[in-house]
């Protein structure tokens, strides 16, 4: 970094001493779908465009380790990313594409070992050198249980299983980012740069522990693997605190590393991170602005040099509506193209070294930042600040205000709660509607790839494979080597989860309900208090309302931000939690005897779930009586779908007025009463 | 359900054999809270009273401290005794608080109470304990009452209990005091007089290190709290997380259900009774019951029958209100 004196200030060093840019970042763009086969099409078709890496995006049944026929996976095959069933299909998917040559980076957690297995068994079946294999599984828990909610196993053993891919990958994949500790889904949950910091740093100072506490390696290793800690960071709209918040990331880290852990080479210290821009503050109301948006919020990590990111990702202008076409990730991608080649900002040092104004602000989130990094330490370290419930209530907490925020104005969205009237978008109106929609013919090709694994496997090896996983779970020997057997001998991703679901069991966490504040102390409330007051003499019972999410996806703070509210409003609120298959909400609201069942979706089943819900309450002969209703990221264009298949009310994120919610929701009720 | 309709027998009959669906909705009946209800009640359980007899469900109470853990255990538990016990069926009544403000009430313990949802032997209802204080809502008794001829045992999980009287004692059979370790110096629970109520305790989260440490305080001031039987009361150390001593558990709790002639619930009525007049209408309420009508018991007696009493209660008591004074013929409800 230091300037050689042939170059001005306003210029870089090259490797031979002349003036000469920086090489760009990576690029990337967060993708798969549909099937093996289609992904792989995208990703080669996105390569020829000038993308330099992968960014492996799994359907929910592979990240939460079922297999696509599984009950409570069909809905979802092929919906958020590519199905992996097998080892069979990850041939599929890399086919054509060189492992050696590739920077790929999955974005797999609960069974992200897994992964990992097939991605090293894909490589020894094709003779390549895992030595050379670079790139990144995602793997981090601590995330999933706050926000992202793709967990499997208790802290206890998916940090075991963090500790050991690292164990592996330093010896066997040097090049290789065994995880990435994520600050980008606190602040999809809500989090401030104060909390994105803070939480980040604890959660990589309990990794660090644990490696430490195993002692499975030397101090020369151990340094080594400080060197492979990576982050995965999220850059929002206010892009000047964004862009402080990493060069607070950048000095923290190196102080942590130097300080509690005694890495004396700088090159170990680096904070090394990746970002995709922020999908929260993206509107579904005038869709178009949201192209602007991730510019902006592209500039907050690549502006200042000593803090830029390693990689990036952007987000489509229409993801608020539903999963990108390819059109919208090129349209992304070109923005990072015009960035870095087109103008010169990779010719210039850093622009911001030296400035006070940012300065103050860095040193003022880096005070904070390391304040909450201390609470939380004290209060026993991350693990314990998960299982507490701590970190979460905190997460929904700021999520909360941010609501609030938005909902009396003083946070300005543009096209949503300010200068609404717009001209139509013709971004929305060609004859898809600005929308993608997968197709059933890759389901079924999907599942006749899994049948014919199963057929043609051997299944003496299969079974001794998964035997020897188990085995290993229990002894406490590293499961990376038996579970690359397990990926050779064709053992597919619900059976690896499931044998070790048989030995660690399966985690429920701490929801976070409690303590959210929600500023709807207004007249509109008291107004609606009354009115389902009111409702008790015609129903005999105060309104019951179950709140639960169908499906795999685990975005679970919009389900419980609407729980707290109706309880706020006077709801008896049964919360059913996360991650229910159709059935089992059914079986609930037949048990509550509810009045309505609010479901979230935000994975893109919704249609298929509606059905299943609907057809489960006519079983139960309870269809007249109990009304539903869904939420979620749900196109314009299945509305009027969800309705034919008897859903009374559909909310998307345009309707982000909590009270107005609440208010059609109690409507829904009183019209069933009539 | 409809206000006024007749009860329909094939609907009593599908709630007996295992329906979740007709066992919900007479769940809703006993806790409608309409005048006309309380005649469909008794017209249910004087149709259920008809039937050939069968065992009363044993009342089994869980009570402890908020963040104890007794949701759970008690899912431990169910698992468990659907693991091991094929012709056992039950239900979890589980109560949570009322908010005061709203009215409304927040119930997640479902979120830890996973049973398949094909599963007919096991039935989980969620309850609001409405403004009540003592860890029951005003119409669990009911609605226990109703399950007793449906299953073979009912798990009532209550508020988790603090200072306030649990009311849970004079409903269940046996009750299991959940407790975690370290949950606070043991003085709390003496002067709350908490530990005199239950028939078992439970130690949960026995895996974490300063369990040992809590067994022997919590075993040390029961010597204190109940010298009659502190060397005999059982103490369960478990961990719902580890699943370590569920087993034991389960089995203590399977040897409750098993010891029949436990008091029936009709025996119970006049606490309850008592509960709801305060309830319904406060201590004008009392007053009446106790000196007009000689007490709960007498009055229930005389009634021939919980919903009967409810049902006449109202006029006794404006009756009363008038022959003492006319012009204030106000309750307080």
């Amino acid at each position: 970094m230091a300037n050689d004196t042939r170059v001005a200030a306003h210029q870089i060093a090259g490797k031979d001493g002349q003036a000469a840019p920086d090489q760009p970042w990576i690029f990337r763009t967060y993708a798969g779908h549909s099937s093996a086969k289609a992904s792989n099409e995208l990703y080669r078709a996105n390569l020829s465009k000038g993308q330099t890496g992968l960014s492996i995006a799994f359907d929910l049944a592979t990240q939460c380790g079922y297999d696509s026929d599984d009950r409570i996976a069909r809905p979802e095959v092929g919906k958020v990313g590519v199905p992996i069933n097998s080892l069979d299909d990850f041939h599929v998917l890399f086919e054509g594409i060189p492992l050696e040559q590739m920077n790929t980076s999955m974005t797999i957690n609960g069974t992200a070992m897994w992964l990992l297995a097939l991605y090293v068994a894909l490589a020894r079946e094709r003779g390549v050198d895992t030595k050379k294999l670079t790139g990144t599984t995602q793997n981090d828990l601590i995330k999933e249980y706050l926000a992202r909610g793709t967990y499997i196993f208790p802290p206890e053993h998916s940090l075991r299983i963090i500790a050991e891919m690292y164990e592996f990958c330093l010896h066997e994949m040097p090049d290789w980012n065994a995880s990435n500790i994520c600050s980008y889904h606190l602040q999809e949950a809500g989090a401030t740069p104060v909390q994105e910091l803070s939480f980040a740093l604890v959660n990589a100072i309990g990794l660090l522990d644990l490696l430490k506490e195993r002692g499975r390696f030397n101090a020369d290793e151990f340094d080594r693997a400080v060197g492979r800690i990576s982050f995965f960071v999220n850059a929002g709209i206010r892009f000047i605190e964004e862009m402080c918040k990493m060069r607070a990331f950048s000095e923290l880290w190196d102080e942590i590393t130097r300080e509690r852990y005694g890495v004396q080479n700088p090159k170990y210290r680096r904070f090394r991170y990746g970002v995709q821009v922020n999908s929260l503050g993206l509107t579904e109301a005038q869709p178009e602005n949201n192209a602007w948006r991730i510019l902006i919020e592209a500039l907050g990590v690549t502006l200042s040099r000593n803090a830029r990111c390693r990689a990036l990702q952007l987000p489509a202008w229409n993801e608020a509506l539903s999963l990108p076409r390819p059109w919208d990730q090129q349209w992304s991608l070109r923005l990072q193209q015009i960035l870095a080649y087109e103008t010169d900002l990779l010719e210039y040092p850093d622009l911001f070294d030296g400035n006070p104004a940012i300065e103050s602000k860095v040193a003022g989130l880096k005070r904070d930042a390391m304040q909450e990094v201390q609470r939380i330490l004290e209060l026993g370290g991350v693990r314990a600040a998960i299982e507490s419930g701590y970190m979460k209530s905190a997460l929904v907490r700021s999520m909360s205000q941010r609501m609030r925020a938005i909902n009396n104005g003083e946070r300005v969205v543009v096209g949503m709660n300010k200068w609404t009237e717009g001209l139509p978008s013709p971004l929305v109106a060609g004859a898809d509607g600005g929308l993608f929609k997968i197709e059933a013919r890759d389901v079924a090709e999907t599942l006749a790839s899994l049948e014919r694994t199963r057929k043609q496997r051997d299944e003496g090896r299969a079974r001794a494979a998964l035997e020897r996983l188990q085995k290993a779970a229990r002894s406490g020997e590293s499961m990376m080597e038996p579970s690359i057997e397990c990926a050779l001998a064709r053992v597919t991703t619900g059976e690896w989860a499931k044998a070790l679901r048989g030995v660690f069991g399966e985690y429920r966490p701490a929801t976070g309900i409690d303590g959210q504040k929600l500023g709807l102390e207004n007249d509109r409330v008291d107004r609606l208090r009354r009115r389902i007051d009111g409702l008790i003499g015609k129903l005999g019972h105060r309104p019951r309302l179950l709140v639960g999410k169908p499906g795999l996806d685990g975005h679970s703070n919009g389900a419980e931000v609407i729980a707290v509210s109706a309880r706020h409003v006077g709801f008896d609120v049964i919360y059913s939690g996360i991650r229910l298959s159709a059935e089992e909400i059914v079986s609930a609201a037949v048990e509550e005897n509810v009045d309505l069942i609010g479901a979230s979706v935000l994975s893109g089943s919704h249609l298929e779930l509606a059905e299943q819900i609907m057809n489960g309450l006519r079983e139960h002969g309870v269809a007249d009586r109990i009304r539903v209703v869904f939420g979620g990221i749900i196109p314009a264009g299945d509305m009027a779908a969800l309705k034919q298949i008897g859903v009374r009310k559909v909310f998307t994120p345009a309707d982000y007025s909590l009270i107005d919610i609440m208010e059609s929701v109690v409507a829904v009720i009183e019209e069933g009463i009539r | 359900m409809s206000t006024a309709s007749p009860i329909d027998h094939a609907l009593i009959d599908r709630a007996q054999a295992g329906d979740k669906a007709a066992l919900s909705q007479l769940v809703s009946l006993f806790e409608d809270q309409r005048e006309a209800a309380i005649a469909q009640r008794a017209e249910v359980l004087a149709q259920l009273s008809a039937r050939p007899k069968r065992q009363p469900a044993r009342m089994i109470g869980f009570t402890g401290t908020p963040g104890s853990g007794k949701s759970s255990l008690l899912a431990c538990i169910a698992l468990e005794l659907l693991r091991t016990q094929p012709e056992l069926t039950f239900a979890i009544l589980a109560i949570d608080p009322s908010s005061h403000v709203s009215g409304g009430s927040l119930l997640g313990d479902r979120t830890r109470m996973r049973v398949p949802p094909s599963e007919r032997r096991v039935f989980i209802r969620s309850q609001a304990s409405a403004t009540e204080l003592g860890g029951l809502g005003p119409w669990s008794f009911q609605v226990c009452r109703l399950l007793s001829h449906c299953v073979d045992c009912v798990f009532v999980e209550t508020v988790g209990i603090g200072q306030s009287e649990a009311d849970i004692r004079h409903l269940a059979d046996r009750v299991y005091l959940v407790l975690q370790p370290l949950a606070g110096d043991e003085v709390q629970f003496l002067k709350a007089g908490i530990m005199e109520i239950p028939s078992a305790f439970v130690l949960n989260k026995c895996d974490d290190p300063s369990a040992e440490r809590s067994y022997h305080h919590l075993r040390g001031s029961l010597g204190l709290a109940r010298p009659w039987d502190a060397d005999s009361i059982p103490i369960y150390r478990c961990s719902a997380r580890s699943g370590a001593g569920i087993a034991e558990l389960t089995q203590g709790v399977m040897h409750d259900i098993a010891q029949h002639g436990g008091a029936e619930l009709v025996s119970k009525e006049p606490y309850f009774f008592e509960r709801w007049v305060r309830d319904e209408w406060g201590r004008v309420g009392t007053r009446v019951l106790d000196a007009a009508l000689g007490g709960a018991s007498a009055y229930l007696e005389r009634s021939h029958g919980f919903e009967a009493a409810q049902a006449t209660f109202g006029g006794h008591v404006r009756e009363q209100l008038q022959s003492q004074d006319p012009t204030r013929s106000q309750h307080t409800r």
